[in-house]
């Protein structure tokens, strides 16, 4: 029962094992990334999916004409906006659910991970209910004969749902981190005569800080690449860079619509390490 | 109780308003008698329901979403529990590499992914003339949750009940399908309700990968909705919610969720 004959038999099991995922993974998404970043550089074309010959006028294009720069713009604005809410929002449900011991505990969390389990359209579907022009919140303000609000078509609405959408993927990581915390930290500090919010801003939020990163990092990157909820509660009166590849695609601008997706893909990536960065200097000045 | 933890309790409690209400108004509204939700609501009725199971469209479109989800957790469970082992129990070099390689359709955005493949398509001449294209893709973005329960699962099972089954004399595949599989099993079982309940939900892949003439429920809905108001959306999107969660329970009564990780 030694090790040796044992070996020769181990290296093509674990071949045979991660085949069938190298094939999938490389089939289905490293050819298809390939292929889309070569048609970036393709000549486009209004009448066939490219042209012949090679250019880099589209990232050209996509980097210099103001339209496509505040588009890029309005994106990682609204991408921000949407993290920095779920952040807020999410921490105290996220601290309560680390802290509890409440025999409900096991329903809150369920509560947390439920709106998960429901398609995005159908929580988008929820929200254009609720704030439409004729939708309940502005049939309620009409019955209290006060002016109707414009909720939906605009940022706002996107970002209420947007916020919704990515709620979870905030409170969990959060929950997670707030929970690796040893409560007798807080006492402590209390104990030493800190405030509640002192031990809240010198104890609890620097140890969360992982947890802040990694939530962060998922809502900002999910927030960039949304294109259902912008589509449905912005019916085209609100413009992110997803929305316009896709225009592009109908319009038959391939290689300029690879371009442009690209673009956004890597300002997601660059604004991760900038935060990644950043924060990691923050975490240390405030511990 | 002080105003500050007052406060702070009714933050908490808002925010489960916050998430369970979009949630809570499609469902009322599907059960709405009129065309469209006023408050107070004028009364129940499940007309809706009756267009819903009526409607041709909506029909096959629910048909093609259970196939699809079917089929695409079967394929990645087939897929992601091998590379999980790999990952876990024979992985050296690259192993990193390789969780990253297996997590990618997770990390990239679905959208690039989507209009990844359908670029790609076109050029191999497969297009969106059939479905086939459409499975491939909800394959490709299940695979790694598969992964990642199995993983957990895997990490939590000692290698030393393993060892304990070899030193006894079984052979590696009388321990495997009797010591490894029955303890995984939860796991395996959970990473295929992610992977159902991931693609009987999707849109972005679905959005651009559709063959022509087909949609599935999530897509059709979405349809729906972006051209006019249609309480019959609310009573597909409620069977939808309704479906799910079904899943969900029959998988706690079967294993319990307890083992799930997130």
């Amino acid at each position: 029962m030694s090790e040796r004959p044992a070996r020769p038999t181990k290296l093509p099991l674990g071949l045979l094992l991660a085949l069938p995922v190298l094939v999938t993974v490389g089939a289905l998404i490293v050819v298809p990334y390939v292929n889309i970043v070569i048609m970036s550089f393709r000549t486009p074309s209004t009448t066939r999916p490219y042209a012949p010959g090679f250019t880099i006028d589209n990232y050209a294009r996509a980097l210099t004409d103001s339209f496509y720069l505040e588009l890029l713009g309005d994106t990682v604005r609204l991408a921000v906006m949407i993290t920095a809410l779920c952040l807020v929002i999410a921490y105290p449900a996220a601290y309560h659910l680390a802290r509890t011991t409440s025999r409900w505990r096991g329903v809150l969390y369920a509560l947390v991970l439920s709106p998960l389990l429901v398609g995005v359209v159908i929580r988008s579907f929820g929200w254009i209910i609720l704030l439409a022009n004729n939708g309940l919140i502005n049939q309620m303000l009409r019955a209290l004969e006060l002016p109707a609000l414009p909720l939906m078509y605009n940022e706002f609405g996107v970002v209420l749902a947007l916020v919704h959408v990515f709620l979870p993927f905030m409170v969990l990581p959060l929950m997670g981190a707030i929970q690796g915390i040893d409560p007798r930290l807080e006492e402590a500090a209390r104990s030493l005569g800190a405030s509640r919010t002192k031990v809240f801003r010198r104890v609890v939020l620097p140890l969360s800080m992982p947890g802040v990163q990694s939530g962060c990092i998922l809502v900002f990157v999910l927030s960039c690449g949304a294109y259902v909820t912008p589509a449905l509660l912005g019916a085209g009166r609100v413009h992110t860079l997803t929305t316009e590849v896709v225009t592009m695609l109908d319009q038959f601008l391939w290689p300029r619509g690879a371009a442009l997706a690209l673009i956004l893909a890597s300002a997601g990536l660059i604004a991760v390490w900038l935060w990644a960065h950043f924060s990691g200097r923050t975490m240390r000045g405030l511990a | 109780m002080k105003p500050g933890r007052a406060a702070y309790l009714t933050s908490v409690a808002a925010v489960y308003v916050f998430l369970m209400l979009p949630i809570s108004i499609v469902v009322i509204a599907s059960f709405n008698s009129g065309k469209y939700l006023r408050f107070p609501p004028e009364g129940f009725s499940l007309r809706w329901y009756a267009q819903f199971f009526a409607s041709q469209p909506f029909m096959d479109a629910l048909e093609l979403s259970l196939v699809l989800a079917a089929v695409s957790t079967l394929a990645a469970t087939l897929i992601g529990t091998p590379a999980a082992l790999y990952y876990v129990r024979h992985a050296k070099n690259w192993r990193e590499t390789f969780r990253l390689y297996t997590l990618a359709p997770l990390l990239l955005p679905e959208i690039l992914t989507s209009i990844a493949l359908l670029f790609l398509y076109y050029q191999i001449g497969l297009g969106t003339k059939t479905v086939a294209g459409l499975y491939f893709g909800h394959i490709v973005i299940c695979v790694p949750f598969v992964f990642l329960q199995v993983t957990a699962s895997l990490y939590n099972l000692s290698p030393a009940v393993e060892e304990a089954a070899r030193s006894l004399g079984a052979s590696p595949a009388t321990v495997f399908r009797r010591i490894t599989l029955p303890l995984i099993k939860p796991g395996i079982i959970n990473g295929a309700l992610f992977a159902f309940i991931i693609s009987f939900d999707n849109v972005t892949i679905s959005l651009l990968l559709k063959g022509v003439g087909t949609t599935t429920l999530p897509m059709q809905v979405f349809d729906y909705l972006r051209w006019d108001f249609d309480p019959t959306t609310a009573a597909a999107s409620t069977v939808s919610i309704l479906m799910t969660l079904g899943a969900v329970l029959a998988v706690d009564r079967l294993v319990g969720l307890r083992a799930m990780r997130y």
